[in-house]
């Protein structure tokens, strides 16, 4: 006897014998002999009698299937079955529609969600269509009920929603010191420990390529160049060791030679040991700028993720003083100067200063002509960006400067702004630890829902109580994603598990990753800040002193919330200021058709990226870093500064320096500068004309670069309407 | 004191190095043909702004600054006075002129403008020698002379 039914999305509900009354009555009505009361009540009985206690919707329909074709009304059956048809067919029509807008390589805002992706690819399809069947499933079985509600009611969004039934977790900063020097297994190949920077460098990208495909956000290696300078040594003493055979001398006391630094020289006018020496460093500088060369062009070209994007990759370094470190950091730097193929701006891997006092800013710091370098190759190619060592949040007690890991105590970033560093469960570094999941919370909203109170306190002390609802939902919702993460098995993620993540070494492949997993950060995200507190108080944080106290007020509630989190559920919860590209457009759409346009609210297309100052705003930008900068000790789960520069930044590398001088006057932590590139594929001519579409020199079409959510892409024919409308309405700060 | 102001830049890096706050004085009479703003040959537009009030912008942004127009020469003594203010607190000042230095120099009471000022883009705009890839310039035979 059927007791409970399973209906279709998992909800368990008690029998109603009326439901199937109701549909055999349908389907009768639509025959030519019309219903049979009895013959309906008779069916009805049967089933009801003979079902098992507990049975799905399908079952049941089946059932009825039987039963009809068993009775004297086959016109009854055959009408039941055509209803079930349709109805079938109607359900999966939304994802037709989906499936075509794929198939047919239609530019919108499903195959355009994120701007690195190449969904036209046949691999690029593959995993949209993926995604876009993996999201119901995400919300019928993974959800749950409340959380389901408010991501449906647009105030809250879950980044990497698709990935959710992979348990995979977010990024990863590689210790590439476990890979270079032990080597690694990955896909059907065995390396072995790296011998030389070639080696070295390819090891690096391989890293990367494999880590990203067993994650769903990017990979980042934290120190490239403490990583990596072992092995210019190693390629010196290769080159050495050529010598000797050349010339049947010892030079074995060459190999730790003393080398105050590793720059070209010409050999006119040297003799004897000193020309050997200076050869060996023209080699191994020659071998560096090549490995670099290779490295970054790797990153542009080999895909990952079923063939339909790059690896979302980046890299920090900028303090490792010793020669070879520095060598590492300058043919980086230079050929990033150079560009790819035909001297085109790379798009990966990001690039990133770490900036240190005393190490790697001030002018009478010994990787001082580096930082100008530097700064010479953002003016002319975006990275790297700058990351200040020195802001109060970004310091660890423990460095020393004479300790040869001392980048395991300096901050790391994911060049998109991901920055993972305190840690309530081991040692406070960025190394072999990443994010785990983080959502982001539309305040925007929860701002327009209180602006119809008149009274100013109670509006903004409702906003509060809101704001205090969808962070504990967000809480919670992050550490149900956790829960279901750490069943997840080691050898579900075959690198990340077995070196990369902190612990991991311990693990059997067929252990579960519970007892490593709490190394990563939940991230508990926000967009609009701008535009809530236009809903709150009219005004924005950049035009108002009064909007700029609430905002921080809001902002530092989310910190302190975010505190009690990781006491109540035992994780490491962080603020992060969200790079909102698929959400920028997503939220306000949604907004608008609740609310209508609100002016400064919802009358753009996009929300304002997390705490910036609007990019349609006027100001300086001294007073955009003033502004910015209180929320970036807030927000520990990452943050960026961001300067939109007038004119040709490679006329004016000063205003680059001077950037890096605001965050570490105002105590920023991560920056960047935003301008326009112009790039002749045709005859390599370069400017920075925002209105120019065309080479003067030659008349063929620019490529013109522009960065979005932190990554640059040569075109914006990928990007979102959201995005496009911001990007639209960006002005120079000046 | 006081300068007629057109307009001010915050912040801008196409006037000179770095980041600059670039005042825009009002009224010029070379009527270069192609000038990229001829509405600033007017000398009653924009307002008449005090030093004092002048230097409380320049001191909030902190960058040096760059003085242009109009031709800022046609007002000498308030620029004297500016540059003099905006060098006491360590800032640098550039000026944009359509004098030519040969004629700057001959002119005594343009010298005594330029005394506290670092550099002076100087020349009258060409436009037959207009290159946008120009330092700072507009056309090929405007100098940069630092002082």
């Amino acid at each position: 006897m059927i007791q409970t039914v399973v209906k279709r999305d998992g909800r368990v509900v008690g029998y109603n014998e009326e439901k199937i009354k109701a549909a055999i009555r349908k389907a009768m009505l639509c025959t030519d002999t019309g219903e049979d009361e009895a013959l309906i009540q008779k069916i009805t009985d049967r089933i009801g009698m003979t079902g098992n206690a507990r049975m799905t919707v399908e079952e049941i329909q089946d059932k009825v299937e039987i039963e009809l074709m068993k009775s004297a009304r086959k016109d009854v059956a055959k009408r039941y079955i055509a209803y079930r048809d349709q109805r079938n067919i109607a359900r999966r029509a939304k994802t037709r529609d989906i499936f075509l807008e794929i198939i047919e390589a239609k530019n919108n805002d499903v195959t355009r969600e994120n701007a690195n992706m190449n969904t036209d690819s046949p691999a690029g399809m593959m995993m949209k269509f993926a995604s876009e069947t993996t999201k119901p499933f995400v919300d019928d079985y993974l959800l749950t009920a409340a959380v389901k509600q408010a991501v449906k009611n647009n105030y809250l969004h879950i980044h990497d929603k698709d990935y959710y039934p992979t348990k995979s977790l977010t990024c990863v900063q590689h210790p590439l010191d476990r890979i270079l020097e032990h080597g690694f297994v990955a896909g059907h190949g065995e390396s072995r420990p790296a011998k030389r920077i070639e080696t070295a460098s390819v090891i690096a990208c391989i890293s990367l390529e494999t880590a990203q495909n067993e994650m769903h956000g990017g990979q980042a290696i934290p120190a490239f160049d403490f990583y990596l300078a072992p092995f210019v040594r190693k390629s010196f003493v290769e080159e050495i060791k050529n010598l000797e055979q050349l010339t049947s001398q010892d030079l074995h006391h060459l190999y730790d030679a003393e080398l105050k630094d590793y720059i070209r020289k010409d050999l006119d006018g040297l003799e004897g040991e000193e020309r050997m020496l200076q050869h060996a460093i023209n080699k191994t500088v020659g071998r560096v700028h090549q490995s670099m060369e290779a490295f970054i062009h790797n990153m542009n070209t080999i895909h990952s993720r079923g063939g339909n994007q790059v690896v979302f990759s980046s890299i920090n370094y900028g303090t490792d003083t010793s020669a070879e470190g520095r060598c590492v950091i300058r043919e980086i730097l230079l050929s990033t100067y150079e560009g790819v193929g035909n001297g085109a701006t790379a798009i990966f891997p990001i690039q990133i200063w770490k900036k240190k006092r005393g190490v790697s800013y001030l002018p009478e710091d010994p990787n001082y002509d580096l930082y100008e370098l530097a700064c010479k190759v953002t003016a002319r190619r975006f990275f790297p960006n700058f990351l200040n060592l020195d802001a109060t949040f970004n310091r660890s007690e423990d460095w020393k400067a004479d300790d040869p890991k001392r980048y395991e105590h300096e901050v790391a970033t994911m060049g998109c702004r991901t920055r993972v560093f305190e840690n309530r469960y081991g040692a406070k570094t960025s190394v072999g630890r990443g994010n785990i999941s983080f959502s982001t919370i539309n305040i925007v909203r929860l701002a327009i829902e209180v602006s119809n109170i008149k009274d100013k306190e109670e509006r903004i002390t409702r906003f509060f109580e809101k704001l205090d609802d969808i962070l504990d939902l967000t809480a919670r919702q992050l550490n149900e994603r956790f829960n279901f993460q750490k069943t997840a098995l080691a050898k579900q993620f075959p690198l990340v598990m077995s070196v990369l993540w902190n612990g991991s070494d311990k693990l059997d492949r067929n252990d579960t990753i519970e007892s490593v997993i709490n190394q990563g950060t939940l991230g508990i995200g926000f967009i609009g800040l701008a535009e809530c507190l236009i809903a709150l108080v009219g005004k924005h944080h950049g035009e108002s002193d009064e909007a700029q106290q609430l905002g921080l007020k809001i902002v530092s509630h989310m910190r302190s919330r975010a505190n009690e989190y990781c006491e109540q559920y035992g994780h490491n919860y962080s603020v992060l200021a969200t790079p909102a590209e698929g959400l920028s457009g997503k939220f306000t759409k949604k907004d608008r058709q609740t609310f209508g346009v609100i002016p400064g609210v919802t009358d753009k297309d996009y929300y304002t990226n997390s705490n910036h100052v609007p990019v349609y705003y006027h100001c300086s930008p001294r007073h955009k870093a003033k502004i910015e900068a209180p929320y970036h000790e807030l927000t520990r789960g990452g943050h960026i500064f961001y300067v939109e520069i007038d004119g040709d930044a490679t006329h004016n590398e000063k205003s680059i320096m001077q950037i890096v001088d605001m965050m570490d006057q105002y105590n920023l932590g991560y920056g960047s500068v935003n301008h326009n590139r112009n790039h002749c594929p045709n005859c390599g001519y370069e400017n920075a004309d925002k209105n120019a579409e065309h080479c003067p020199k030659c008349g063929a079409k620019f490529e013109t670069i522009q960065r979005i959510t932190g990554y640059l892409v040569g075109t914006t024919d990928r990007w979102n309407s959201g995005k496009l409308a911001e990007l639209h309405d960006r002005i120079v700060h000046k | 004191m006081t300068l007629r102001v057109l307009d001010i830049m915050r912040g801008t890096t196409v006037d000179g190095p770095g980041f600059r706050t670039s005042i825009y004085v009002a009224g010029c009479r070379h009527r270069c043909p192609g000038c990229h703003n001829p509405h600033s040959w007017d000398f009653e537009a924009g307002q008449e702004m005090s030093i004092d009030e002048l230097m409380e912008i320049v001191a909030e942004e902190d960058f040096d600054v760059t003085l242009s127009g109009g031709d800022p020469l046609y007002q000498p003594e308030a620029v004297a006075g500016l540059a003099a203010r905006v060098r006491s607190i360590g800032h640098s000042v550039w000026v944009y002129t359509g004098f030519t230095w040969e004629q700057i120099q001959q002119t005594p009471r343009l010298m005594g403008a330029l005394k506290d000022v670092e550099a002076i883009v100087e020349g009258p705009f060409v436009e037959s020698l207009k290159d946008p890839d120009l330092l700072f310039r507009g056309s090929s035979n405007q100098r940069i002379i630092y002082l």
